[in-house]
């Protein structure tokens, strides 16, 4: 009678092979995702109201920017630098002080993202800028006098 | 004499716990992971102001050449033909989703008046929040304008 010789089988489990398939993962992943930009300035929109409050002009600041850039506060040509200077005196006296930005429809986004940034970082250097708007074309039409 | 016995060693490297490792580092890419709803290449505008935007927000994205593409958060974003269809999208998300913050990611070299009709057609929607999408800003490079 024969008998069956056992043949010797590895008890491991072969893990070597994991890191390889994990590492391929990790690099899928990698590829896939880029750095997704999820960061800016919010900019809170009023609630619509049926009767707004009027607002007399010359309670506030206007800000316009010009096509190339170029910033004309209440009439007088001035630098970015300069603004926070100018409403400190302005919001000390009236702290709700609206400041309106205006850009020209010329004009580039990025302006208006240079300003909007400047006014909200008044807050770290003592000129808090509570009340800042940004009207369109199409409600300066409907409410500028 | 005494002869030494050498000893043999197995050239082994110990690679089980790579597999770990690699493991750990593909959860981390999971949990870190943030699909990214609009691919869409611009150049965004700098500013010091940086928030987080909050997950699942809606996306409008504007390019330097008027191209416009929206998303509403959930799914890839999808090209539209002008701010009126913007205005019809972000009208039909609010009346699904209120309180959904809209990102607006455009180049800062977009001109204003498209910039304006699509924050117009955002404010007619009665979206509450807006976030200009915005990169970090070089150090020492403020105030532009």
């Amino acid at each position: 009678m024969k008998i069956d010789r056992k043949s010797k089988v590895s008890e491991e489990i072969p893990t070597a092979t994991m890191a390889d398939v994990a590492f391929l993962l990790i690099i899928y992943f990698m590829v896939t995702s880029t750095f997704a930009a999820t960061r800016g300035l919010d900019f809170a929109i009023p609630e619509q109201q049926d009767n707004p409050p009027m607002i007399e002009k010359e309670e506030s600041v206007l800000i316009e920017i010009q096509p190339g850039g170029q910033l004309v506060v209440d009439q007088q040509p001035m630098q970015l630098g300069e603004i926070l200077d100018y409403l400190r005196p302005r919001l000390e006296r009236n702290p709700l002080k609206p400041v309106i930005i205006r850009p020209d429809p010329n004009s580039q986004y990025g302006y208006m993202v240079d300003v909007f940034d400047e006014l909200r970082q008044g807050a770290n250097e003592g000129v808090e800028v509570r009340n800042i708007s940004i009207p369109t074309q199409r409600e300066i039409e409907a409410f500028w006098y | 004499m005494e002869l030494h016995v050498r000893k043999r060693q197995d050239a082994v490297i110990p690679t089980a716990t790579m597999a770990d490792i690699a493991l750990l580092l593909i959860i981390f890419f999971l949990v870190t992971f943030q699909i990214e709803v609009d691919k869409t290449q611009v150049e965004l505008p700098a500013s010091g102001i940086r928030l987080e935007v909050p997950e699942k927000s809606a996306y409008v994205s504007v390019t330097e050449d008027g191209a416009i593409r929206v998303s509403s958060g959930e799914e890839v974003s999808v090209i539209v033909s002008g701010p009126q269809e913007v205005l019809s999208f972000a009208a039909e998300l609010m009346a699904r989703a209120p309180d959904r913050a809209v990102v607006l990611k455009a180049d800062e070299a977009t001109p204003y008046r498209l910039v304006d009709e699509v924050m117009d057609a955002l404010k007619q929607a009665r979206v509450k929040t807006i976030y200009l999408l915005s990169e970090a800003e070089m150090q020492g490079s403020g105030g532009g304008a």
